[in-house]
């Protein structure tokens, strides 16, 4: 098994021209490179904005990736170097949101999305979100909850969890899948409107 | 394959731990299920749940934006698959081969230099270096038919000429080589070479170098005529 098999798979395809899956790598990646992103502007929807410019600059930079690092350490570092250029830029030329000064359609627009980021509903829900999350992981049999917690918590590998576990690698690879569909059963029986948008995607 | 069999393949997709063979079978199908796909980043949202990120949202509204960006966009360039491209110029035995194959090829336009501008330049240079190699040849071979035939090609052609007729052929100088100084470097590496292969090792072991350095045709000529007895001191 080579390590990253799977983002370099995608990558394979993405490089033969297959756009569906450059839109797998962004499902995976996108909370990360937010969060990373988050690291130079407080604002979440120019966070947003910078990530959607870092996947776009990854996309047409990807014929030159030959995995000689992982597909995330690269994207990492061109999610890093688009957020520095965009603190620069924008501090060299802020913006201006006086409404009434310009009429400036994009200014309106922006001035939308900053909004629409920071509602007070859209903090309510990603609580919810969380307070789903957590309670299916507290309602997880013991084994499946210590599978998924070590795996996504302490990052460890199916490996090493299946020797901190004693038990075969297949049995760990079985309860995290067995977590993961309880969690996602839970979510989507709660938020049935936000996830049916997820499949909009391609 | 069934459903289960095949969300638990994804599942171990998303944390990395599938076969590259599947992985690649499984990339195909995500490409294009949008179910999948779905629940594809379902996991990642779950992931980033437990991992306490801020901003965590099930819509996915910047993998749409991204998604409607990158449609709009050329197909990048085709390359080779990951490990190949590149690769090759750095390669170290493609850059050791480089190495020796320019290495042979500065040696050949060398010797070829030699072989056409040696007579001229040792014509010029003859008074001087003839001390030098009689003094080799004397002090590699004591014997007197070896001193001789050595000082015999190394002193200048005018002595040569004169002394040529009384001395014995020498069984490293061509038959022409007495003829004038066109020759002389040849001879007088050939000397030096049998000189020095006394202490080196037999007269067979001089190598194809030295024959083309010497200006013989072929090798098999040179190794095959008889060695004096002279030749090697004591015997």
């Amino acid at each position: 098994m080579t390590a990253d098999a799977s983002d370099l798979s995608l990558v394979q395809r993405v490089q033969r021209g297959d756009k569906g899956a450059f839109d797998v790598l962004v499902l995976k990646y996108q909370h990360k490179v937010v969060k990373l992103v988050m690291r130079y502007v407080r604002n979440p929807a120019e966070a947003e904005d910078i990530a959607q410019d870092a996947f776009i600059k990854a996309y047409r930079a990807l014929p030159q990736f030959r995995g000689d690092s992982a597909f995330y350490t690269w994207l990492y570092r061109i999610a890093i170097n688009t957020a520095k250029n965009a603190v620069v830029a924008r501090d060299r030329n802020p913006v201006d949101f006086d409404l009434d000064m310009t009429n400036n359609d994009e200014s309106y627009e922006m001035q939308g999305r900053l909004k629409d980021s920071e509602t007070p509903e859209a903090l309510v829900l990603t609580d919810e979100i969380r307070t789903t999350v957590n309670a299916a992981i507290a309602n997880l049999p013991d084994d499946l909850r210590t599978a998924i917690v070590l795996r996504e918590l302490e990052g460890l590998s199916y490996e090493e969890i299946a020797a901190t576990m004693d038990c075969p690698v297949g049995t760990v690879r079985s309860r995290i899948f067995r977590a993961r569909e309880a969690i996602d059963t839970r979510l989507r029986e709660v938020f049935e409107g936000g996830l049916g948008r997820a499949e909009e995607i391609g | 394959m069934s459903n289960e069999e095949l969300e638990s393949q994804l599942s171990a997709m998303f944390d990395d731990e599938l076969p590259g063979s599947q992985c690649e079978l499984l990339a195909r199908r995500l490409a294009r299920d949008e179910q999948l796909r779905a629940r594809w980043g379902r996991y990642a949202a779950i992931s980033a749940c437990i991992r306490g990120e801020q901003g965590v949202r099930l819509e996915t509204a910047l993998a749409a934006k991204v998604s409607a960006a990158v449609r709009q966009e050329a197909v990048p360039a085709a390359v080779p698959p990951p490990g190949v491209a590149g690769r090759n110029f750095f390669n170290p035995w493609v850059t050791s081969l480089g190495g020796i194959a320019t290495a042979a090829a500065v040696a050949a336009v060398a010797i070829l230099w030699m072989r056409s501008e040696g007579p001229a330049m040792v014509a010029r240079n003859t008074q001087v270096a003839t001390p030098v190699v009689r003094a080799l040849a004397v002090q590699a071979a004591p014997d007197a038919t070896v001193a001789d035939t050595g000082a015999a090609n190394a002193v200048p052609v005018a002595a040569t000429a004169s002394r040529k007729s009384r001395e014995p052929d020498s069984y490293v100088v061509p038959a022409q080589a007495s003829q004038g100084p066109a020759l002389l470097a040849p001879t007088e590496l050939a000397n030096y070479i049998v000189a020095h292969s006394e202490f080196s090792g037999p007269l067979m072991g001089r190598n194809a170098l030295s024959a083309l350095v010497a200006g013989e045709s072929a090798v098999p000529q040179v190794t095959a005529q008889p060695i004096p007895a002279t030749v090697v001191p004591g015997k």
